[in-house]
């Protein structure tokens, strides 16, 4: 993974110094709650329902044991002995004190980690892949490419005051593990017709109350430019960028008011204006990043004797390893997932104990580094088949072994709520009713991608679930909205409204009843997402409202 | 009000042109509308010109009068704008603007550094603490990713 150089270190070793001040002025009198709002933000404070919540950016995903260890530290420290792991590859802590928040940050400075630009109106965390680098279908590892746009985001002069949030997500697999297309920029790494290496650019995508699917401002940009496009575009946008109305702040809403084409033609002009200056990146730029990222080193001809008497030996363990295991590249390894959405804790929520386990795990069983997705799990990538028996009976013990991933208990879950001042409704009790429910079942149901937000703004992705649930406020009372068919595989896809909003006690049974329509109408082996785009929207729509009267 | 540029506090040789006297002689701030209704007569004016943009203004309504200024005058109307920092950069580079671009109106001295990167050379505060504390900030870091204009 990256390790800060000395220059890298010294920034986020000043930017504490620099909040640790601005934090003091803020509790003098002499920066108003107006003045210090962006500061803070910026530096991945909210001032939330309880207490204020603080966000810290895992870039791209990849953390190292050290790291999580901090993390568990921090816990425990400053907070209640958990943190929650977001979709776009943070950690939110929700109780610390505003006061110690600079003593965090410079805690996490301390193993390379930083808050920098986890909120506010300026580029949000690079995200990517969680298997970036060990997945089979991968044209580029684009870990990379997502640092190097990293430093270039972090403290950019011109852009961080820009009309509202703006968020980057890059792929290398023709499989879109990183949600790229609901991004305010979706990179797909691409080789052209001339063999060279380069991006897909997506723009204007983005859920909240608007939910966009980018569309492609060009289908193939150099690598050498890829910054410089960048540039164009986020200039492009800070200058054109509606802030008259924050509703309406977004690149997406300047896309579709200016037209794709005309937009693409600003952009461009800028970008032709740009590209031959110091943001190109030449071969030692990329490689001297790409050095960070090269491969651990594998056993060779790793022995799978003892997995595969396991399978056969025991069926749980069997269940867990289709359900929570993928192939890895390399022979002899499989990527391992560790499910953050247990029966016992709300979704994406790990406490100290477990973070501080997973870590210990990592270092034994996965070269000392882990990731977090889009999904709010975590991943071990790199174990070695005849490791994960072992592995699985710890996680067992951890209670991070639930045979659920990609079901719909593994559902995406934004905090609601019970913590956020946003929220029209609760979605953790929810997420609750769903697992009890369908825990049992959650296998046997197959692959169904269940997403839910408390309010519009969409944390929860609720418009890209093949089941999504948004929570809406009905005079002061909590109703639920329910969508089906969205999708943010290979073709991200909205979902459909299915009608009238529902009571709160009745969604975990509106739910049941959309399932029972998937497995009465399901052939063999078909999925949720196909039995859905085959039968159409009116038989979930009947089942769910006529049972409902 | 308090001016810095070049790392110190600096005093500020220019005032806004009274556009009810335009002949009176001096360093004079004009507004782009006023340049543009007034061109010929401002051509003879005694001092040094300098020209006040909004940060929404578009490069190509001035960008062929820059000639005429020795100061590009920005206005920042609310700390959160960040319009003005890209006009600055295109004046800056695009426009290859080599004199003074100043900075008024709602900054922050946490701002300072952002500001004087994107191209700007000088910021007006509206009191001497808040410009004091503008130039302590401009230390606060000492490396940067972005190449510097």
């Amino acid at each position: 993974m990256y390790l800060y150089n000395e220059f890298d270190q010294k920034i986020v070793d000043e930017r504490v110094n620099e909040f640790r001040h601005q934090t003091q002025r803020y509790l003098q009198g002499e920066l108003t709650e107006e003045q210090f709002r962006p500061l803070r933000l910026m530096n991945g404070l909210y001032i939330q329902t309880h207490a204020p919540m603080l966000r810290i950016n895992i870039p791209y995903g990849l953390l190292s044991s050290k790291q999580l260890r901090m993390f568990a530290q921090i816990s425990r420290q400053y907070d209640k002995n958990y943190g929650h792991f977001t979709t776009r590859q943070n950690i939110q802590f929700n109780w610390p004190t505003l006061e110690s928040v600079p003593d965090i940050l410079a805690d996490l400075a301390s193993v390379q980690m930083h808050a920098i630009q986890s909120s506010g109106n300026c580029i949000r965390n690079v995200t990517s892949d969680p298997l970036a680098g060990v997945c089979a279908d991968e044209i580029e590892d684009p870990r990379p490419y997502c640092e190097i746009i990293r430093q270039w985001a972090t403290l950019h002069p011109e852009f961080s005051y820009l009309p509202r949030k703006f968020k980057i997500a890059v792929s290398g697999s023709p499989k879109d593990r990183a949600a790229t297309q609901v991004h305010d920029i979706g990179l797909h790494m691409k080789i052209n017709e001339q063999g060279l290496l380069g991006f897909e650019v997506l723009v204007g995508g983005g859920l909240g109350r608007t939910p966009v699917i980018g569309q492609t401002i060009r289908p193939f940009i150099e690598q050498e430019y890829i910054l410089s496009y960048l540039e164009a575009i986020l200039r492009t946008y800070n200058r054109f960028g509606r802030r008259d109305n924050k509703y309406k702040a977004r690149i997406k809403i300047l896309v579709r008011e200016t037209g794709l084409d005309a937009f693409k033609e600003l952009v461009e002009a800028e970008w032709q204006a740009i590209k031959g200056g110091p943001l190109r990146l030449n071969n030692d730029d990329i490689q001297r990043i790409k050095n960070h990222f090269t491969p651990f080193s594998y056993h060779q001809g790793a022995s799978d004797t003892l997995l595969t008497d396991k399978l056969v030996s025991d069926s749980t363990f069997k269940q867990w390893y289709q359900q929570n295991t993928q192939a890895h590249k390399q022979r002899g390894y499989r990527i391992v997932f560790v499910s953050l959405k247990s029966p016992n804790r709300a979704p994406g929520d790990a406490t100290d104990q477990q973070m501080d386990a997973v870590a210990n795990l990592a270092d034994s069983f996965s070269f000392g580094h882990l990731r977090t997705t889009h999904d709010q799990n975590l991943v071990l990538t790199d174990v070695k088949q005849d490791d994960l028996y072992t592995l699985w009976q710890q996680l067992e013990e951890l209670d991070l072994a639930t045979r659920n991933i990609g079901t719909i208990t593994d559902m995406i879950c934004c905090p609601g709520l019970d913590f956020c001042s946003l929220a029209n409704a609760s979605s953790i009790d929810i997420a609750q009713g769903i697992t009890e429910r369908f825990n049992d079942q959650a296998i046997e149901l197959g692959d169904i991608s269940l997403k839910m937000s408390g309010c519009m703004n969409g944390c929860g992705h609720h418009s890209i679930g093949e089941i999504g649930i948004l929570g809406v406020d009905k005079k002061g009372e909590q109703w639920y909205q329910l969508t089906l068919g969205g999708s943010d595989s290979q073709q991200s896809q909205l979902g459909q409204r299915l009608g009238p909003s529902i009571a709160k006690e009745n969604v975990v049974n509106a739910i049941d009843n959309i399932v029972s329509v998937y497995k009465e109408n399901r052939t063999d082996n078909e999925k949720f997402a196909k039995t859905f785009n085959r039968v159409g929207i009116q038989a979930f729509k009947d089942k769910v409202y006529d049972s409902n009267k | 009000m308090t001016l810095i540029s070049n790392k110190q506090i600096i005093a500020d040789n220019w005032r806004l042109l009274d556009e009810t006297h335009p002949t009176q002689p001096g360093n004079s701030i004009v507004s782009l509308q006023f340049w543009l209704d007034n061109k010929e007569h401002l051509g003879q004016h005694q001092g040094e010109l300098g020209l006040l943009l909004s940060g929404d203004e578009n490069p190509e309504a001035f960008c062929n009068e820059l000639n005429h200024f020795s100061l590009i005058v920005i206005e920042i109307p609310n700390f959160v704008d960040g319009r003005a920092y890209s006009l600055a950069q295109l004046i800056r580079t695009r426009y290859q603007f080599g004199q003074e671009i100043r900075a008024i109106g709602d900054v922050l001295p946490d701002q300072a550094g952002y500001l004087f990167r994107v191209g700007f050379s000088s910021l007006q505060f509206s009191t001497q603490e808040l410009a004091t504390l503008a130039l302590s900030k401009l230390n606060d870091f000492s490396h940067h990713y972005q190449p510097a204009i």
